[in-house]
């Protein structure tokens, strides 16, 4: 098992999987593909907390892939529907700039994180290309934060910046303690239930979940 | 056996076709033609008579033979069952794709030539996606060449085993969707009618007929069939045989059968699955691709595997 991960690098394939579901976000038009995407990054995120345990050994990683599985992949995505539904929004992201010249910018992120990564701060850990794929999904995210309109959408930036931090914090620890690990994981989940709360209520308000809108001051 | 391989190609092209046909329809539900439909449909146009316009130039009756014969040289370039080719060490990724490019060329004067809105509609479209797709093709192909260290298509088939690493994942799916818009299949264009206004393919050969028309279609599934061989020869070089003997192609010819029909059972999937989309949202997905292709080659770059 463990020969067989090493010879086929499936660390490598995982973690491009992880970038690719980033990239893709920039080409998606409806909230529900983010979330679809969202669930396959967080599955591909604990495939690989699974692979490096298996890799060195250590048991307390099999609990954090499963934790990580159980929140991100099951129980948040199920959270962002329930609330999609709820809203009954249109299903546009409606960002900013085009999607061709978003994917042009998130590809250029990359090659910056990558050639900027190449020396430098990579000291412990099991993988360089792991440090510098979370980075990148972490400005890609940032930048999809900032180019699109809708609350949700925004929402969906945040846990995917989630994600990317998690995978830098362990592609450079082997992993934290289990305890700050689901502290960390409750943190996010509450945070995606106040946010989720906080979007249906700007749009109950605006009528609308467009953050344009929330220029003017209403009493 | 080298120049047997042009043959293959040219022979077994229209079979290709006819086995996404003959899949795409069972996938809707038709009961669809024969597998070997083209062939029939080829041989008919063969015997017809042409209507040719009278005010077409010259280059209306030579493009025909142009786009046949740069197919045909293109494919002394590719291994289909061994990795001797024709063409040898001057078989290289960038002169195929400008002998594609010939062709294209050709291709879209004609389209002009008869002075049909149609033709020029289908030239004008043809061109902006094939400033879209070749340079994603380059860039996926390089990431291989990078690997093998040579441009030329038989070393880099000779080089590597089958998708080794993350980054010829990424260039092989930015391939699959340059070939789709390659070839005319569904998301970018559709293949089986030129009775719509957004016909691409289709739109520049429709004032072709009779002998003509069979040229231009059989060239049509030659080139197809050349871009699949050069997926699985770059991607999933598995089986290739590496000598130029008669013996022992029991093994390339099956395993080049297989990849083929798995191939084209793929794109079947992708024409049944998707749906045309506007023309202008085309740049979006071509884009989406290119990004693919251009991470493909960082990702390279950077890991270096």
């Amino acid at each position: 098992m463990k020969h067989w991960l090493e010879t086929y690098s499936i660390i490598d394939f995982i973690s491009v999987g992880i970038l690719l579901t980033a990239v893709t976000l920039n080409a998606f038009k409806s909230i529900e593909s983010y979330v679809k995407a969202y669930t396959i990054n967080s599955w591909l995120l604990a495939g690989l907390i699974a692979v490096v345990g298996v890799l060195v050994n250590e048991s307390h990683l099999y609990m954090a892939a499963v934790l990580t599985v159980l929140t991100k992949g099951v129980l948040i995505p199920i959270i962002i529907w329930r609330i999609i539904r709820r809203m009954r929004v249109a299903h546009e992201v409606t960002p900013y700039i085009s999607n061709t010249l978003s994917l042009a910018i998130s590809g250029i992120l990359v090659a910056v994180v990558y050639a900027s990564l190449q020396g430098g701060i990579f000291v412990t850990g099991f993988s360089r290309d792991a440090l510098q794929i979370s980075i990148a999904v972490i400005l890609i995210s940032l930048f999809i934060m900032i180019t699109r309109k809708k609350a949700l959408t925004m929402v969906m930036g945040l846990l995917f910046m989630e994600n990317g931090l998690f995978l830098a914090g362990f592609s450079l620890t082997f992993g934290m303690p289990t305890i700050i690990e689901l502290g960390v994981l409750f943190d996010m989940l509450m945070g995606v239930i106040i946010l989720g709360i906080f979007a249906v209520q700007i749009k109950r308000v605006f009528a609308s979940a467009d953050l344009d809108k929330l220029t003017v001051l209403k009493g | 056996m080298e120049y047997l391989q042009l043959f293959i190609i040219i022979l077994f092209s229209p079979l290709v076709n006819g086995v996404i046909k003959k899949v795409k329809a069972n996938m809707q539900g038709r009961t669809g033609p024969g597998v070997l439909q083209p062939y029939y449909d080829l041989l008919r146009l063969l015997r017809k008579d042409m209507v040719i316009s009278r005010v077409t130039s010259w280059i209306f009756s030579v493009t025909p033979y142009v786009v046949f014969a740069s197919v045909t040289a293109a494919a002394l370039f590719v291994p289909v069952l061994t990795t001797r080719t024709a063409f040898g060490v001057k078989g290289d990724v960038i002169a195929l794709i400008y002998v594609f490019a010939l062709g294209r060329f050709f291709l879209a004067l004609a389209g002009l030539d008869a002075g049909t809105a149609f033709g020029g509609e289908g030239s004008s479209r043809e061109m902006t996606v094939a400033i879209l797709v070749e340079p994603m093709m380059m860039l996926a192909l390089f990431t291989a060449a990078i690997t093998a260290g040579s441009t030329n298509i038989a070393s880099i088939s000779g080089a590597h085993r089958a998708l080794s690493s993350p980054s010829h994942l990424l260039a092989l799916s930015a391939l699959v969707i340059a070939i789709i818009a390659e070839t005319g299949r569904v998301p970018v264009d559709n293949p089986d009618t030129h009775l719509e206004l957004t016909m691409i393919h289709e739109g520049m050969i429709l004032e072709y007929s009779g002998r003509y028309l069979a040229l231009m279609e059989w060239a049509h599934y030659i080139k197809q069939m050349i871009l699949f061989t050069v997926v699985v020869d770059i991607f999933v070089p598995v089986g290739i045989a590496q000598t130029a003997g008669f013996s022992g192609m029991t093994v390339p010819a099956v395993s080049y059968a297989v990849k083929m029909t798995v191939l084209a059972v793929l794109m079947a999937a992708v024409e049944s699955t998707r749906a045309k989309v506007r023309f202008f949202q085309l740049p979006s997905i071509l884009g989406g691709a290119f990004v693919l292709a251009f991470l493909a080659l960082v990702t390279h770059i950077m890991m270096g595997k």
